[in-house]
């Protein structure tokens, strides 16, 4: 392991604090402070990783994590990106990708296969003849791909989610971020500040070069961090990820925890009045050849490994640079002890002549206008070729290491995203945000400025602008901040150089999918002349990196190959998150909740095995015994209870609530008496029923019904929908979650219910189809209904749901004489099937309409003026034959009764099966079916087609319906 | 081995003033019809017009799922003949359309989904398509990561299996199929924008464009979700499709994991491994009609959840990117596919909400014979608009729709 720098201002690591780790087996030690790929290299790794596609060397290159290079599988979990995750004692960290070691791979041959794999090379292989493509396909699965997960894999760690507000959001703990926090905090808002990495600070964090007046910019960072962070309006989140903006400035990001936190990382989704983003910038990739050999690295990368990691990057290192920024990182780097041979600068002119000066006093050799063209060195550099940029004159120089920048790239991703729009910018040879979304700024160093007093100062004026938009800031402030900027140096001039004279053969464009800007070129000439085309066409962008490193350069070069005269081409779209993000942090955690009815737990405990339905958790069965025989003859014989309490009630009251109901019900509701249930249906525009209930009048105006338990949720929103334009005077209430309803069902069901109400329930006093309410001892309020689903006489008691238990164990121990037993959903499925009651969804689908289902008779023909929905529909479709109708059917000799979902069929198909059981009441199998028009005769024969039945039909013939009790007597009771 | 570096489908031509036919809309149905115009017709005085580059649309944005199980005897057949075509079209185009028919599993969460299944499954079994019902352990073999514990919301029962379906590359189709037309002689002008139709009692008479008028006497407009907007624009037709965002994002690159389509209807989530071993997952649509292709912090974080559940294993993987497309949704998730009936010569096909891949090689092949014979396949007849004004919707999904408020 090498010696590490230990007294250093900017240092993040403390080398006195040993962390173990595991590394290919073996274990290794880093120290505390390091990232994973920090701990590697002072451990003397330099490759970390191959290539996906040629399985190239790749190492440490920005270490910010815009590229594939150093991702590695870390305790199981693929694709970790080692330069921007933090050690940790006990990691085990693995290669990928490699068959043998990243060092040496016994893949690596495939570099040199590249002739055979120019762009989109897989469309014009592989697919003659036809045979060869699905083993091709095989081997390209097993080829493509980074990292491993086992099926089995179980994340550990806990992932928390929090969704704050705030006044003002800033994206970026740089100076110019900071300052944007400052301002508006200092109007007394309440900000957010998001920075990506541990600390606050930016790229001004690790520079020990002078701010002003003999203070360092790392000085200036500390000062700025520490005004920042006793600001108590101002909430800090550092090591948060911004990773998407949306409309209305929501932003998106997500935190990695401290070891004192409680998460392991925490998705945030906050709302913020107005949003300053000061993302700062990246390097701009130097395209020349073998441009990301380990040791080939950006200026940023270089100074931070010894700056804030403590070590230096190699020996000797040649730089090849167009900023200031490399000039800087030359002189800091040569004071800690590398040996730089020579600078070559893009630039002809425009350095600072400060750090020119300081690279002069060094005695570095500098060459203006000058490139490096090629890094030699099978695995690491060994050497490089650096060329005047006309590749006139040529020089080659010894090193291990290559410094290599074209200039900056503003990271514009949270701003793109919320679409702002690019304009190329000649003077910065950026592409600059430009019609910014509404409340939001961008600020600093990706607006093109260097100097760090201009940073800091469109920081603080993105800060006050964000206030403004929270009416705190006056206007003669905001025009005093941008006077302030104007004495400023405004944004500094970027080189313009895209590629260095090469031909570009292994002059990578984009390091994840290794694209060369030969294969740039091809997709070109093929047709693909725009970036987002060539994107898909070519693979640039598309890896895990998101465009990171192909970023500006694409569209530079894309414009420049094709000497279009003005840059009009944009870069390919930006789309979230802007970094890559775990399922389970997305994930947080889980919202789907389920709806428990009063009587859950009651239910559970009887051995009710549950389902959901809908909203709801409900009871299916109460034996393992799916078909419910013992259920369903308790029922017809005696006595059961079902827990209705999903089914959806409503109140509607109110001079207009019968108009409402008429609008939406196909009966007339007007002949609806008190003390009496009306059964009824709704339908939608094309007649097709949605739903059907009971319709009570409760009193003057004053209405309760109920719906299906999948219809509850819409209810409202349909009525009110309906009656948008009417203007009528009524109020709707949604009961379902308060009320509870029991379904007590069977030929001894008024046995019970007399032990336990003080009113006549005899047929007379309480007959089928009536209303009543009544109190039961005197506390509970029950509002009761005669009803008939099931076939059998039952009370449906709806009663307020905090009741519902009390009264269930009331009834339950009344009927303990009877066996009075529970029975769930399925069981009800099979009764009410026998009776040939329909269940919406189950006899219906989404085609059939009320006459279809046979339901015609609930539709009064002669309530007009009502516009009720659905029945200009049903007159128009009530002369169509064409239409499939629901059957009931019997199975021939006995046989059993056809899977529901059958098929009915001729040579095509006519029909199919509803619900079909082998009935046990009725010791036949019966069901019913959709089916067309002209089968619907009684007496028509059926043939079942099944799956999985190959070919083998079963038949059936259409009989009159219900199969149950036909006259009904039993129900009536 | 390698075709040469040059344009794949033909050198940037000037628009002429008249062509034959002209198609509205460079996406996959265009693209198809224009190639079986061209093939089977012989009819190559075409001229395609897209707005933007072919395959901007809906065909570069969809997740190139491709199968034949779906619920009606009207779709199936459609279908089924649409999944036989993609090795032939490989073979045609002489381009690698990459069909992996890996399967698909969809995923059934309680009995009565399973019912429901069954009669998909028998409709496809009746037509010739190999589809089964298959139970949780059955799944389980077929996709180890799938978790069929009972601790998660929504217990998985068991899956309707499709062995024949799977994924095609999406991007292929699109250059292959304009590769193909173009070399018979098809013109593909991009960047050129369709502003309005001519008629003359009640014909097609021209197609303006912002390059100039185009004469012709037959028009198709299939321009995805943009195909109701430009009729009632162009025409007046009033179209029953209300446009949708659904989103679809991809995780980083993994090794093969997924040798399956996996799909959910209760997590309205699905997930399948491409060939360069990303997860693809969307499913559901944002339940506000748009035209934007804007992507939203719900719907990532509801996929996220999702996968969590049913396949944990993902917990551990990145989301690397997530996109936006619209779907063009019509009362009864099916198509509209029409011609000669609103106006002579004025052909249309959209409504394919997110069914438009999966099934553009067969229509495009049936629009183009509708379009050369100026008579409707049979298998196209009950498309056309004139069912909804009739009240006849197709029965594609069970359930009603509820994507708007006035299903």
């Amino acid at each position: 392991m090498m010696t590490r720098f230990n007294h250093l201002p900017t240092l993040k690591i403390n080398t006195g604090d040993k962390i173990p780790f595991t590394y290919k087996g073996k274990t290794f030690y880093g120290v505390k402070g390091d990232t994973i790929a920090t701990a590697l290299y002072a451990n003397g790794v330099r490759i970390y990783a191959r290539s996906l596609k040629y399985h190239r060397p790749r190492g440490l290159y920005s270490m910010n994590g815009e590229c594939s290079n150093t991702m590695m599988e870390v305790n199981g979990i693929p694709n970790v990106r080692t330069e921007t995750t933090y050690l940790k004692p006990g990691m085990v960290i693995k290669e990928q990708n490699v068959k043998g070691s990243a060092e040496n791979d016994l893949l690596g041959f495939i570099d040199k296969m590249d002739w055979a794999m120019p762009a989109g090379f897989y469309y014009d292989t592989m697919h003659k003849p036809a045979k060869i493509w699905p083993v091709a396909m095989k081997q390209i699965r097993k080829a493509a791909g980074i990292g491993k997960l086992s099926p089995d894999h179980h994340m550990p760690g806990k992932y928390d989610e929090i969704f704050p507000t705030c006044d003002v959001c800033v994206i970026g703990g740089g100076h110019a971020g900071m300052k944007a926090a400052l301002a508006a905090a200092q109007k007394g808002l309440r900000v957010i500040l998001m920075e990506a990495r541990p600390w606050l600070g930016g790229d001004f964090e690790y520079r020990t070069s002078e701010y002003l007046d003999s203070q360092t910019h790392h000085e200036r960072a500390v000062q700025l961090a520490k005004e920042v962070e006793k600001t108590e309006n101002i909430r800090v989140f550092t090591h948060t990820a911004n990773v998407g903006t949306y409309n209305n400035n929501l932003v998106t990001g997500f935190q990695i925890g401290k070891e004192s936190d409680s998460f392991t990382e925490r998705y945030i989704e906050l709302r913020a009045n107005s949003v300053v983003v000061a993302t700062g910038c990246i390097e701009r990739p130097l395209l020349f050849e073998n441009n990301e050999r380990p040791g080939v690295m950006q200026a940023g990368c270089a100074l931070r490994l010894a700056n804030t990691y403590g070590m230096l990057p190699g020996k000797t290192a040649v730089f090849s640079i167009g900023h200031d920024l490399g000039l800087e990182t030359a002189a800091t780097l040569h004071d800690l002890g590398l040996s730089i041979p020579v600078i070559a600068d893009i630039r002809e002119d425009g350095q600072d002549p400060k750090l020119l000066k300081a690279v002069l006093d060094r005695k570095i050799t500098i060459l203006k206008g000058w490139v490096a063209t090629e890094a030699h060195g099978s695995k690491q550099v060994k050497k490089v070729t650096i060329k005047s940029v006309d590749a006139t004159v040529s020089k080659t120089f010894d090193c291990d290491v290559l410094v290599a920048s074209a200039g900056f790239t503003p990271l514009t991703g949270p701003l793109v995203i919320n679409q702002a729009k690019l304009t190329y910018d000649n003077h910065t040879n950026f592409f600059l945000p430009t019609d910014l979304p509404k409340k939001m700024y961008a600020a600093g160093r990706l607006l093109g400025f260097e100097n760090a007093e201009s940073i800091e100062a469109s920081g603080h004026l993105a800060g006050l602008k964000a206030a403004y938009d929270c009416e705190n800031c006056s206007i003669a402030e905001l025009g005093d901040a941008k006077k302030a900027m104007e004495t400023l140096p405004g944004p500094a001039r970027g080189t313009k150089l895209i590629t260095a004279p090469v031909k570009g053969r292994k002059t990578f464009i984009c390091f994840d999918e290794d694209v060369s800007i030969k294969n740039i070129k091809q997709s070109i000439n093929k047709g693909f002349d725009v970036p987002e085309l060539i994107k898909r066409f070519s693979g640039a962008g598309l890896g895990p990196g998101q465009g990171g490193i192909p970023g500006h350069n694409l569209p530079l070069f894309t414009a420049k190959y094709q000497a279009l005269p003005d840059i009009r081409i944009k870069p390919t779209t930006v789309r979230p998150p802007l970094v890559p993000t775990l399922i389970a942090t997305y994930a947080g955690t889980n919202h789907t909740m389920f709806k428990r009815t009063p009587m859950d737990e009651m239910q559970r405990k009887d051995g009710g095995i549950f389902r959901n339905i809908g909203v709801w958790q409900r009871a299916r069965y109460f034996s393992k015994d799916f078909t419910c025989k013992k259920e369903i003859e308790n029922v017809r014989n005696n006595v059961g209870m079902l827990d209705g309490s999903t089914l959806g009630k409503f109140r509607i009251h109110g001079p207009d609530a019968l108009n409402a109901l008429q609008r939406v019900y196909v009966s007339d509701l007007s002949k609806i008496k008190e003390g009496r249930v009306k059964y009824t249906a709704m339908c939608n525009d094309d007649g097709c029923v949605i739903d059907d209930g009971v319709v009570v009048k409760l009193g003057e105006n004053d209405y309760y019904f109920s719906t299906s338990t999948g219809r509850a949720g819409q209810t409202i929103e349909w009525i009110r929908y309906h009656t948008r334009y009417e203007n009528w005077d009524f109020a709707l209430v949604n009961l379902t979650d308060a009320m509870g309803v029991i379904n007590l069902s069977g030929p001894n069901a008024r046995k019970v219910l007399e032990k336990v109400v003080d009113i006549d329930v005899s047929n007379e006093g309480f007959g089928f189809s009536e209303y009543k309410e009544f109190t039961i001892a005197d506390t509970i309020p029950v509002k009761a209904m005669r009803l008939g689903f099931v076939g059998e006489l039952s009370y449906e008691l709806h009663v307020p749901a905090s009741y519902m238990k009390s009264l269930w164990l009331m009834l339950n121990e009344a009927g303990k004489e009877f066996n009075i037993q529970n029975f769930g959903v399925e069981a009800q499925n099979v009764l009410r099937m026998e009776k040939c009651h329909v269940i919406l969804g189950q006899e219906s689908e989404q085609r059939t309409n009320l006459l279809d289902i046979g339901m015609g008779f609930l539709w009064s023909r002669k309530k007009t003026g009502y516009k009720t929905v659905g029945v200009a529909a049903l007159i128009q479709a009530e002369k169509d034959n064409n239409r499939l109708k629901l059957v009931g059917f019997k199975m021939e000799n006995n046989g059993r009764a056809p899977k529901d979902g059958a098929l009915i069929v001729d040579d095509r198909v006519l029909g199919h099966v509803c619900t079909a059981r082998n009935s046990f009441s009725l010791n036949e199998a019966v069901g019913m079916a959709l089916v067309q028009g002209d089968m619907s005769k009684i007496g028509t024969r059926l043939a079942f087609y099944e799956d999985e039945c190959n070919g083998e039909l079963i038949y059936g013939t259409v009989v009159e319906t219900p199969f149950y009790d036909p006259e009904g007597k039993r129900m009536k009771m | 081995m390698f075709s040469k570096s040059k344009p794949m489908w033909g050198k940037k031509n000037k628009l002429k003033s008249s062509y034959d036919v002209v198609l509205i809309g460079g996406g996959l149905h265009s693209l198809a019809t224009a190639y079986y115009l061209a093939k089977e017709h012989g009819i190559t005085d075409v001229a395609i017009i897209e707005k933007n580059y072919i395959g901007y649309g809906g065909a570069g944005r969809n997740t190139a799922i491709v199968r034949a199980n779906q619920r009606t005897q009207y779709n199936v057949p459609l279908y089924k003949e649409a999944l036989d075509l993609w090795p032939v079209l490989t073979r045609e185009l002489d381009y690698n359309l990459m069909f992996n028919n890996c399967g698909n599993l969809n995923l059934m969460h309680s009995e009565a989904a399973m019912n429901a299944a069954r009669m998909n499954v028998a409709t496809a079994q009746f037509h010739g398509v190999e589809s089964h019902l298959i139970d949780a352990k059955q799944a389980k073999e077929l996709v180890p990561a799938l978790n069929i514990s009972d601790d998660i919301t929504f217990p998985i029962h068991g899956a309707m299996y499709h062995p024949p379906g799977g994924v095609v590359r999406h991007d292929a189709v699109v250059w292959g199929l304009a590769k193909g037309a173009a070399k018979m002689g098809v013109e593909i002008h991009q960047h050129t924008e369709a502003t309005g139709i001519q008629t003359k009692n009640g014909k097609v008479t021209a197609v303006v464009t912002d390059k100039g008028v185009i004469n012709t006497k037959q028009v198709l407009l299939s321009a995805g979700g943009y195909s109701a907007a430009l009729i009632h624009g162009f025409l007046g037709i009033k179209l029953p499709i209300s446009v949708l965002t659904i989103q679809a994002m991809v995780t980083q690159p993994l090794k093969p994991l997924l040798d399956h389509v996996v799909s959910s209807g209760a997590y309205h989530c699905y997930a399948n491994q491409t060939l360069k071993g990303e997860i693809a997952t969307g499913a559901h649509m944002d339940p506000w009609p748009n035209y934007t292709t804007l992507t939203t912090a719900h719907y990532i974080k509801h996929q996220a959840e999702a996968l969590s559940e049913f396949l944990p294993a993902l917990r551990g993987v990145r989301f690397m990117r997530i996109w936006g497309g619209l779907a063009d949704m019509t009362p009864d998730m099916a198509p509209i596919m029409d011609g000669n009936e609103q106006v002579e010569g004025f052909f249309m096909d959209c409504g394919w909400g997110y069914f438009g891949f999966k099934s553009c090689s067969a229509v495009g092949r049936h629009m183009a014979d509708f379009m050369a014979t100026n008579t409707c396949p049979d298998i196209l007849k009950p498309f056309a608009l004139k069912r909804y004004k009739e009240h006849k919707l197709m029965g594609e999904t069970a359930a009603l729709m509820s994507y708007s408020p006035d299903n």
